[in-house]
């Protein structure tokens, strides 16, 4: 292959996932040119290149979040969101890696039909137990209790699963031997094992943080006080309330997404050797 | 049936009577105190009223009441609100007033989760009747709405003018147009425009679908079912039933309305009308203020000449389990009086439920919900009082769209008889 | 052996909190909805609820909405599964390559995977409305005539399975990059010493080693793709006509607007154990394929 055509190559290909990029990125860009443009021009715009532009005027760009923050306390419900997903994120952390490190490292009685059950535990969809949830939450009395929001998500059966993998791929030798040293089953795990899971933790917790963020109905079903309210409320508040600004609503879209775009920018390294593990160790 | 019960109670497990014997042990009357759900956020305009009414409750009330409000912003279809009054009534901690939406009144009074408010409201000729329709199941008002809304024809002026169309040939509330001039309209505005003469969201299968098109099927004269809701066969597909959705179809065959609208059409001057509702006049005013609008009423029947026109809304109710009736049927009274649903009312740019608030709103309003004021005292209709209303309110949705489907269900009569069979199975 | 003895007990210790969260919020719930499922139960009427058998079960199969979301769902997974994986597995095998902007196409590839989903619905929503979409637009410039997409009864599922792919197929793709690059790079050195062709390379080493990876993807996905709903439920509503409605969508109607919380329940536990079921024959096929691979 001579040089030229390598770069001919190179350039054309460039382009052509470019473009494949663009296809990817567009409801993103069109959310985010919306959101910085009056009502009419969104709706005037549909249809041409102009819909991923934002609007020509520079001093109405920020106008629909302007408006926004008028209308409610976004700052209290972005600070509640942050607190939720991170109390989320590090419980799941910490409770799916025990409970992996037990399915991987010990024998026990029932161990198989544990994790049987773990398994079939995927197929129940969330959203029709949710009566049943609740009532269990009442009888907890944890209503109104930012707990009531976190419980429930610090535990997972694909989380699980994957700090089973990546532990079942630690050699048992290094187990034996820290034992040998006279370590319990608990420094074991903190002090070796999970150090060691570094990819695994960054998986399970962006995942953890995204999917904390983006839920809706679980808060609002167990949180009375509004003071308390994740920005998932905010956002489908303003997407349904009469009449609706489609410009206040990318904005608050916008708001709410960016946030997590980054941190996946962040953590993406070692999301990709998190999971890894994951799909290795499926035999 | 005794036994079934009990066998049903043994049958849902240790655990779950757990659950039940937790709730039915209420916590000790207090009697001063009460609690509030309501289905908006704190900060929209309508949770700011509501703030302010509250306050004034706790201020003006001479009993020593004091009413706390809890904020639970719903999603479209009531999501949300809903799902978290339907788990709290499974897991016993109702509070003692709610909000809830005017079609759901028939099945939370016949599951005795809400008791009739009758000797707890005052003034009630002032009220629409549309109002006291609403709330009312087996001869007892069990929910009071607080406010109205209505629908209308929007139309652009510049655009029916320069269609030529004549000003004289408007209709307006005492001489409203019936389907034929309608139409005849629609194809004069089609021809001008080439494009569907209005978006009457006929695509939309949600609430909007009974909502905005039962007032055509009750112009006629038809119905959806009888007057005590126990049979459709015969109403839903009478002979004046038929002729509403025959309306409907021709619409759609003749291009003059599309089940496939652009966005925001009518507010982008892309088509001359638009039928919608009382909250579309906030969204002109803020967002479209170039556009030159007007508002026409529904067009009726050419065999009656009957103005019908949709209406309901959110009410307010007290709850069975309440313990501190007195004081929870004060709130409701004390919200739905004169001044506090005028106060609601203007913050909203909604329609009043009373005729007195209609008075006092009346000079300070934009015209076109003027017009929509006394088009609803004129001939707002509320929906029917079903138990099992969502089911029958899905079902007029899928006879819309099947009716739009002009080429596979071209005999409305059979259309409808089989609908009217499906909706008498959910009528027991 | 110290792993069989003293160690067993202490294993509880470390699975303790997983088991209580899961047991409160999953398996009990699940439980209670089991028991449900033998009642008349309403959710406006929880005290009434009266034992009634099978009569829930019997009548499911008589439901002619639910068995048409039975026919729609194994459309939606038979569409989505090859072309969401096979998506996927390209776009990682485009940024396993070191590339320039390497990072923006994982990025951009993964975006639709972080905005929620509802929001991803009604942007879509948009995109393909019939009468000023951007997508009739395009189509209009190739000259082909307007399509009514979500309008039809036709075309609804099918517009259904490519967003839903398309939203999805990051999220496969990073778990495809992970497992390529678990691929040892001397394998691809001796390849090409061999001189083995490209699609040789592909075929040969990638392929096979990318098997335990690919299995993992295929169950995941699969078990995902039963659970479809939130797309149906804000663009379709099910509709037209029934065309869109899906198992657990026509499950969450019954038991949250119809308020039949027993007939919901019923639904739920035949539609749960049918997923268990298929998962299961689908990992046997796969797991028989990748025995005969070898």
């Amino acid at each position: 292959m001579t040089k030229s055509r390598k770069t001919f190559i190179i350039i054309l290909s460039t382009i052509l996932i470019m473009l494949l990029a663009l296809l990817f990125l567009f409801p993103l860009i069109w959310m985010i040119a919306s959101s910085m443009k009056s009502e009419s021009s969104i709706y005037n715009d549909l249809g041409g290149i102009k819909a991923f532009l934002p609007g020509l005027n520079p001093a109405q760009w920020g106008s629909a979040y302007q408006k926004l923050l008028g209308r409610f306390n976004i700052l209290r419900f972005i600070l509640n969101s942050v607190l939720y997903a991170l109390a989320v994120t590090l419980g799941s952390v910490l409770v799916n890696s025990a409970a992996g490190y037990a399915f991987s490292k010990f024998d026990f009685r029932g161990k198989k039909i544990l994790f049987g059950l773990l398994i079939a535990s995927m197929v129940v969809p969330g959203d029709t137990i949710m009566i049943q949830k609740f009532q269990i939450v009442k009888i907890l009395h944890l209503i109104n209790s930012p707990w009531a929001v976190i419980f429930p998500a610090v535990a997972g059966a694909f989380n699980i699963y994957m700090f089973k993998n990546f532990f079942d791929q630690v050699s048992d030798s290094i187990v034996e031997s820290a034992e040998l040293d006279g370590a319990s089953a608990f420094t074991i795990y903190w002090r070796v094992l999970l150090p060691m899971a570094k990819p695994v933790i960054a998986t399970v917790g962006t995942l953890s943080f995204i999917g904390s963020w983006n839920d809706y109905i679980w808060p609002l079903m167990v949180l009375t006080d509004a003071d308390k309210f994740p920005l998932q409320i905010a956002i489908t508040n303003i997407n349904n309330t009469q009449p609706v600004y489609m410009n206040q609503v990318m904005a608050i879209l916008t708001i709410s997404t960016v946030p997590l775009v980054l941190i996946y920018m962040f953590f993406q390294k070692y999301l990709v050797q998190g999971l890894a593990v994951a799909g290795n160790g499926d035999k | 049936m005794n036994k079934r019960k009990v066998l049903g109670v043994l049958g849902i497990t240790v655990l779950t009577s757990l659950v039940l014997a937790g709730c039915s042990s209420k916590s000790k009357a207090d009697g001063k105190d009460v609690t509030m759900w309501v289905q908006y956020s704190k900060t929209d305009p309508e949770g700011k009223a509501m703030a302010k009414n509250i306050t004034a409750f706790n201020k003006e009330n001479k009993k020593g009441y004091h009413a706390t409000v809890q904020y639970i912003p719903r999603n479209s279809s009531g999501g949300g609100y809903e799902d978290k009054v339907n788990a709290a009534l499974n897991a016993g901690n109702l509070p003692d007033v709610l909000t809830l939406d005017g079609p759901n009144t028939a099945a939370y009074a016949k599951n005795k989760i809400i008791q009739p408010l009758d000797k707890y409201i005052t003034n009630k000729s002032d009220i629409l009747p549309s109002i006291i329709s609403q709330g009312t199941y087996k001869g007892k008002l069990y929910s009071i709405g607080y406010s109205e809304s209505g629908v209308g024809i929007y139309y652009n002026k510049r655009m029916f003018k320069d269609a030529g169309i004549q000003e004289s040939s408007i209709p307006t509330l005492k001489n409203p147009w019936d389907w034929n001039q309608f139409m005849a309209i629609c194809a004069k505005l089609k021809a001008k425009y080439n494009a569907p003469a209005i978006d009457m969201q006929i695509q939309d299968h949600s609430e909007m679908s009974l909502y905005a098109f039962a007032p055509f099927v009750w112009s006629a004269g038809g119905n959806i079912t009888n007057k005590n809701g126990t049979k459709s066969i015969g109403y839903f597909n009478s002979k004046e039933s038929q002729t509403a959705f025959q309306f409907i179809q021709d619409m759609v065959k003749k291009d003059y309305t599309t089940t496939t609208p652009v966005n925001k059409a009518f507010q982008t001057g892309k088509y001359p009308m638009m039928l919608s509702g009382s909250w579309t006049i906030t969204e002109l005013n803020t967002s479209y203020k170039h556009l030159d609008y007007g508002m026409l009423p529904y067009p009726v029947s050419p065999m009656t000449h009957k103005l019908v026109s949709p209406t309901g809304s959110w009410q307010y109710a007290m709850t069975t389990s309440t313990t501190k009736k007195k004081a929870a049927g004060a709130l409701v009274n004390f919200l739905s009086s004169t001044k506090q649903e005028y106060r609601t009312s203007m913050t909203m740019s909604t329609l009043p439920a009373r005729k007195s608030v209609s008075k006092l709103m009346e000079d300070k309003v934009d015209p076109s919900l003027r017009f929509l004021m006394e088009q609803n005292i004129l001939s707002g209709h509320a929906r029917p009082v079903l138990v099992n209303y969502p089911q029958v309110t899905r079902t007029f949705a899928d006879t819309v769209t099947k009716t739009t489907y002009y080429k596979q269900n071209p005999n409305i009569a059979k259309l409808l008889k089989k609908q009217a069979t499906t909706i008498q199975s959910y009528l027991k | 052996m110290s792993r069989l003895g003293k160690r067993q007990n202490q294993a509880w210790f470390f699975l303790a909190p997983a088991i209580i969260v899961l047991g409160l919020f999953l398996f009990i719930p699940s439980i209670i909805s089991f028991c449900y499922s033998f009642t008349d139960f309403n959710m406006l009427a929880p005290k009434l609820a009266a034992f009634v058998g099978i009569a829930n079960y019997l009548k499911l199969f008589k439901d002619p909405i639910f068995m048409k979301s039975l026919k729609n769902i194994v459309q939606f997974v038979a569409f989505v599964l090859p072309i969401q994986v096979g998506t996927a597995l390209g776009l990682a095998l485009i940024v396993n390559k070191k590339r320039p902007f390497n990072m923006f196409y994982k990025v951009a590839f993964f975006a639709p995977v972080v905005v929620s989903l509802a929001v991803t619905s009604i942007l879509w929503m948009y995109i393909l409305n019939p009468s000023q979409g951007i997508l009739n637009s395009l189509l209009a410039k190739v000259g082909i005539s307007a399509q009514p997409f979500l309008n039809s009864s036709k075309q609804a599922m099918f517009a259904i399975i490519f967003l839903s792919a398309w939203q999805a197929c990051g999220n496969q793709m990073i778990i495809f990059l992970a497992g390529l690059q678990n691929i040892p790079k001397s394998l691809y050195e001796a390849a090409d010493l061999d001189g083995a062709g490209k699609w040789a390379t592909f075929r040969n080493i990638t392929l096979p080693l990318l098997k335990p990876t690919t299995v993992l993807i295929l169950t995941t996905t699969f078990i995902d793709a039963f659970k479809m709903m939130t797309q149906a439920m804000i663009m379709t509503q099910g509709g037209p006509l029934n065309s869109t409605m899906t198992p657990l969508y026509y499950i969450y109607r019954t038991g949250f607007t119809d308020r039949q919380l027993g007939y919901a329940s019923a639904m739920s536990v035949v539609y749960g154990f049918g997923i268990i079921l298929f998962t299961i024959v689908q990992r046997k096929v796969t797991r028989a394929d990748e025995g005969s691979g070898q």
